[in-house]
């Protein structure tokens, strides 16, 4: 199992690697960061010009470039990933991608996690329901909710939800449900039960919206898997040696059932990182949503380049866990 | 349901039912589909008494597996089961599944057919055999443990501390079946069921699970049912017998009785169906005409009545009960309890006293054997120009012209790698060296268990995959160095047909499409294409109005028939036939098998017959070859092979052969190998066979032995083209 991960471990070390040219190339190609600055009206002194393309190294060549975010060696003290700078920003001199990356990060992770914990349970509990009562009416009503869900557009269904929420709270006259913000700054200087009443309140809609087409797809997922465990041959001998129903269920269906989940689920992260970026907009949570929203507003590629490598990071470490995940859970992967 | 008494007959009182385990009465499964109910099993009743033996014949469809799943309570939420099926005593069916499951793996266990899928895969062996303990037994996870080790023993799983820690994929098929035996004997049960336990295993591993299946039931002293295809297993195995056919027993007896004088025509018809190993070859085999029925659309009256060569107005137009000769002559019902009676389903049965397959079903076998769906007519004249009665024909072994040669052919496939850079790191030696010649309008088989490299050999002769070295030639010319466009042409003359006639054939394509297929490759137009479409269903035995029918709405036979004629359609000289019977019911097989043997006669092909099962081979090959891990170990005439087999490979598989025939079976000289085939990408040194070999193993000194370790043994004339591959060779007689 160490050599197992070890090796796992490694092999995502050049997909990494090839993730960053991509970024780097993807997003130095696509745009010029002074394109606002040049067209200006009147026209700026060319000295001024020169001074920012200075200060965003746009004078040096673009294989140079790319070795400066890398390494930061010949830089001027602001950019290098191995040394954790993210290169200088376009919004202003002071304005540091780094810090404002993991400060969103964190905030936008909180409503991911959250997505991602309850999305999975649900769409496991919805499957292996679905799958033990195939054809029954409970089975439709899930199949007909799941299509609905996959059906609907994240920033629609995320502003039916504020509406709803807004609704709620004047109907009990009370603000049950917070519509606007993270939260952070609510939480600060409460104690334990004020942080907890505090969370509710700002994450319960945005993460049922971001939940929701994850979950869709996941029971789907999940209910296919288990029928196909639970007509295979070794749940039939599990009951055949006399195991109970809900033993036969658990131990041996649910069990090997949530192997193909695993992958699914780690490939479906980018999913709900997009669906991210729109639900963080529409409840106006200042996480990494807004970061992104800001920086292609602002031709801030560096900014740009340190959101899309960040989000390349999460999908391969996500992938990285279920392969992890995976091992741990059929032997005969980890063996090979 | 209580004990009836039944006065009629003299056995009921002396068996008694004290020692009954398993009483089952009037046992009915219907499922639910969508074109209405479909009445898998009818009005099952039969007793078992403590450690008798049953076996439970039919083919596929006839309800045997249904049956038993009914009593395990394993069936489909969607099945309706009636009747009364009860365990020591206990009624088990409609039990609740808190209440089932205190049963199931206690005092009634079950084995399935196919043991690579009957394991969890993400648990340890140990694991799966000791929560069979644990789910009956209140012992410690140690004693538990202890258990899983001794019945590992018990089955004969070599290194069974090692075994216990490891997966079921690390293990073969056969360890895989005993891990499955080991769980049913885990709490003693009093009934273990065995569906289908060898079907998916080679026959040196069969005769070793059969052999574990004994033992279990030696140790734990519980009754057996075992169902089963194949009339050979049976025969060695079980007391008594019951035959199934359309959801219904349609006859039981004992053992001798059923297969020394069957009572039912359907049993006759099978036994005359089988290829035996222990009859001169050239006998013509006997099929039943038509397939199985539809359970949808029943006949009324007898189900075997549409394909029984006595059936008369009766029989159309009643069901004929189980019943039993008394000793005046009157047939009468016989009491469940009578385990000694010989009971057939059938209104004439006594017109079968002394009858032999041939005398019933030779009649309308040669008429119609081939139309299994009426296409009669069209075949009689083909079928009586090919008699089928003319022994050696155009075959005389040794005597033809050599058309297709192979030379030292070496098939090695590389094992790459995971990951990017996918190196080469080591390779599966599939054939290592292998000479062959085959004549014309001769039959050489090519026989050996899975993964011993006769299919890869038939592959490269046709080369559809290129060798690694060696030659391949046909009438001298060199095919090895052509290029595909090159070998085009030749195609023609070298055809195959496959083993599964469910996957060889597009099921979207109509059969005049997928026959004319290969001639319009070979650039015919589509008038004369048409015509050779109808030639060809007619030469094949179906009817030539069903050619724009699809696939899917003909039976396995009839399927297997469409890819000869397939192969046929550019008139080839040699046909590569890869295991072309093994897919199909006995009864069925027979068919084709005759149906091969013709179309050999009268179009003078030569065959090249790829098989595993002996008994086909012995009754087809004029010659044979023996392959074990990518080499010939033993090749010679039929004759010669199977009347003194030389090498102790060819023994072997030819002792592990279940002889349909109860006395011969449990009498006859056995040799017998252990363990499983080595891994081919890493053969033994010197002799590939030595890790198995009983001679090796047994009779060998330790100098003797040295030479087998060290010096592969090369394939040696014993005189009269009878040739083998052992340093110590020595014929016996077997059969």
């Amino acid at each position: 199992m160490l050599v197992y991960t070890v090796r796992r471990v490694l092999g995502a070390i050049p997909i990494l690697l090839l993730a960053s040219v991509l970024t780097f190339v993807l997003i130095d190609v696509s745009g010029d960061p002074l394109a606002d600055l040049r067209m200006q009206q009147p026209p700026p002194d060319p000295s001024v010009i020169q001074l920012q393309e200075e200060r965003l190294y746009l004078d040096r060549s673009m294989p140079e470039r790319y070795w400066l975010w890398i390494t930061g060696i010949g830089g001027n003290g602001d950019i290098g990933l191995l040394q954790g700078k993210f290169g200088p920003s376009t919004q202003s001199a002071t304005y540091d991608i780094g810090e404002n990356l993991f400060l969103r990060l964190g905030t936008t992770l909180r409503l991911v996690g959250a997505a991602m914990v309850f999305a999975l349970g649900l769409a496991v509990l919805a499957g292996v329901v679905s799958a033990m009562r195939q054809y029954s009416k409970l089975d439709y009503t899930l199949t007909f909710i799941g299509f609905l869900a996959l059906a609907m557009p994240v920033f629609w269904f995320a502003g039916i939800m504020q509406q709803a929420g807004v609704g709620f709270n004047e109907l009990v006259g009370s603000q049950v449900f917070a519509t606007i913000g993270d939260g952070t700054y609510q939480a600060q200087g409460q104690d334990l039960w004020g942080r907890i009443t505090n969370a509710f309140a700002y994450m319960t809609l945005p993460t049922i919206v971001l939940m929701l087409t994850s979950f869709a797809s996941w029971s789907r997922y999940q209910r296919t898997s288990m029928l196909e465990v639970l007509n295979s041959d070794y749940v039939r001998l599990a009951r055949a040696k006399g195991l109970p129903n809900r033993v036969v269920i658990r131990r041996h269906a649910l069990r090997t059932a949530l192997i193909p989940l695993t992958t699914v689920a780690a490939v479906g992260i980018a999913g709900i990182i997009d669906g991210a970026i729109l639900t963080e907009r529409v409840f106006q949570w200042r996480g990494l949503g807004e970061f992104f929203i800001a920086a292609v507003e602002k031709n801030d590629s560096y900014a740009l380049m340190a959101w899309l490598l960040l989000s390349g990071v999460l999908v391969i470490l996500a992938n990285l866990i279920a392969d992890l995940l995976y091992g741990v859970l059929d032997p005969r992967i980890r063996y090979e | 349901m209580t004990t009836t008494e039944h006065t009629s007959n003299e056995g009921t009182a002396a068996a008694g039912t004290a020692d009954v385990v398993l009483e089952v009465r009037d046992l009915s499964v219907t499922f639910r589909s969508d074109d209405g109910p479909l009445p898998a099993v009818r009005e099952v009743s039969y007793v078992l008494r403590r450690g008798e033996a049953l076996g439970i014949v039919g083919e596929s469809g006839s309800g045997k597996s249904v049956t038993s799943m009914a009593i395990m309570g394993l069936l489909p939420k969607g099945a309706r089961v009636e009747g009364s099926a009860k365990v020591l005593g206990q009624e088990i069916i409609g039990l609740t599944d808190a209440q089932i499951s205190k049963v199931r793996g206690d005092k009634i266990a079950m084995i399935f057919q196919d043991p690579l899928t009957s394991l969890n895969p993400v648990y340890t062996i140990g694991y799966q055999i000791a929560e069979a303990v644990l789910a009956h037994r209140k012992v410690g996870k140690k004693a538990a443990e202890a258990r899983a080790l001794e019945l590992l023993e018990l089955v004969g799983i070599p290194n069974p501390e090692q075994r216990l820690r490891q997966y079921p994929h690390e293990l073969s098929g056969g360890m895989r079946q005993r891990v499955v035996i080991a769980i049913a004997m885990a709490n003693e049960p009093d009934v273990i069921i065995a569906d289908e336990p060898t079907t998916a295993l080679d026959v040196t591993v069969q005769a070793q699970v059969l052999e574990a299946l004994e033992a279990a039931r030696r140790e734990t002293g519980a009754a057996l049912v075992l169902i089963t295809h194949d009339l050979g297993v049976v025969a060695g195995h079980v007391d008594r017998i019951g035959v199934m056919y359309g959801g219904r027993l349609v006859e039981t007896g004992p053992v001798e009785e059923v297969f020394y004088r069957p009572r039912m025509p359907y049993a006759l018809g099978l036994l005359g169906s089988l290829p035996r190993l222990d009859e001169e070859r050239h006998e013509r085999l006997t099929p039943i005409v038509g397939t199985p029925p539809s359970l949808l659309s029943l006949p009324t009256g007898c189900t075997f009545a549409p394909r029984c060569p006595m059936a008369r107005e009766l029989c159309h137009q009643e069901e004929p009960r189980l019943l039993a000769a008394d000793g005046s002559g009157e047939r009468v019902p016989v009491a469940v309890e009578d385990t000694g009676a010989h009971a057939a389903a059938c209104h004439f049965s006594d017109e079968l006293e002394g009858a032999r397959p041939t005398d019933l079903f030779r009649g309308t076998a040669v008429a119609t054997e081939a139309a299994e769906d009426g296409a009669g007519e069209a075949l009689a004249e083909v079928a009586e120009g090919a008699p089928g009665a003319d022994p050696e024909g155009a075959a005389d072994p040794g005597t033809g012209e050599v058309i297709l040669t192979v030379r030292d052919l070496v098939k090695h496939f590389p094992i790459r790698s995971k990951g990017l850079l996918r190196r080469r790191i080591g390779e599966v030696q599939a054939v290592s060296g292998v000479s062959l010649e085959l004549r014309e309008r001769e039959t050489l088989a090519l026989v050996g268990e899975s993964g011993c490299g006769k299919s890869t050999t038939a592959r490269l002769m046709l080369q559809l995959i290129r060798q690694t070295s060696g030659e391949v030639s046909y009438r001298g010319q060199p095919l090895h160095t052509l290029s595909p466009r090159q070998m085009r042409p030749l195609r023609r003359d070298l055809q195959l047909v496959f083993q599964d006639p469910f996957a060889s054939l597009d099921p979207r394509m109509t059969v005049s499409d997928i026959i004319a297929e290969p001639l319009r490759i070979h650039g015919q137009r589509n008038g004369t294409a048409k015509r050779r479409v109808r030639e060809l269903l007619e030469l094949v035995g179906l009817n030539p109005e069903h050619g724009s029918r699809y696939p899917h709405e003909f039976s396995g036979g009839q399927r297997q028939r469409i890819g000869i004629a397939r192969a046929l359609a550019l008139n080839p000289k040699v046909l590569i036939l890869d295991e072309p019977v093994s897919a199909l019911d006995v009864s069925i097989q027979a068919g084709v098998i005759n149906l091969l043997e013709d179309l050999q006669d009268e179009l003078g092909l030569s065959y090249l017959f790829v098989s595993h099962d002996l008994s086909v081979v012995k009754h087809i090959a004029d010659r044979v070859a023996v392959m074990y891990l990518g080499k010939i170990v033993e090749t010679g005439t039929t004759d010669q092979l199977f009347g003194a087999p030389a090498h102790p490979y060819t023994q072997a598989l030819i002792s592990a052969i279940p002889l349909p025939d109860p006395v011969k079976e449990r009498t006859r000289e056995r040799i017998v190998v252990t363990g499983d085939v080595p891994n081919p990408a890493n053969p033994p040194s010197g002799c590939r066979f030595r890790t198995r070999c009983p001679k090796f193993a047994g009779e060998l000194s330790e100098n003797e032995r040295v030479k087998c370790v060290e010096e592969p043994p090369e394939l040696l004339d014993r005189g009269t083209g009878h040739q083998d591959a052992c340093h110590y060779s020595k014929a016996v007689e077997l059969i």
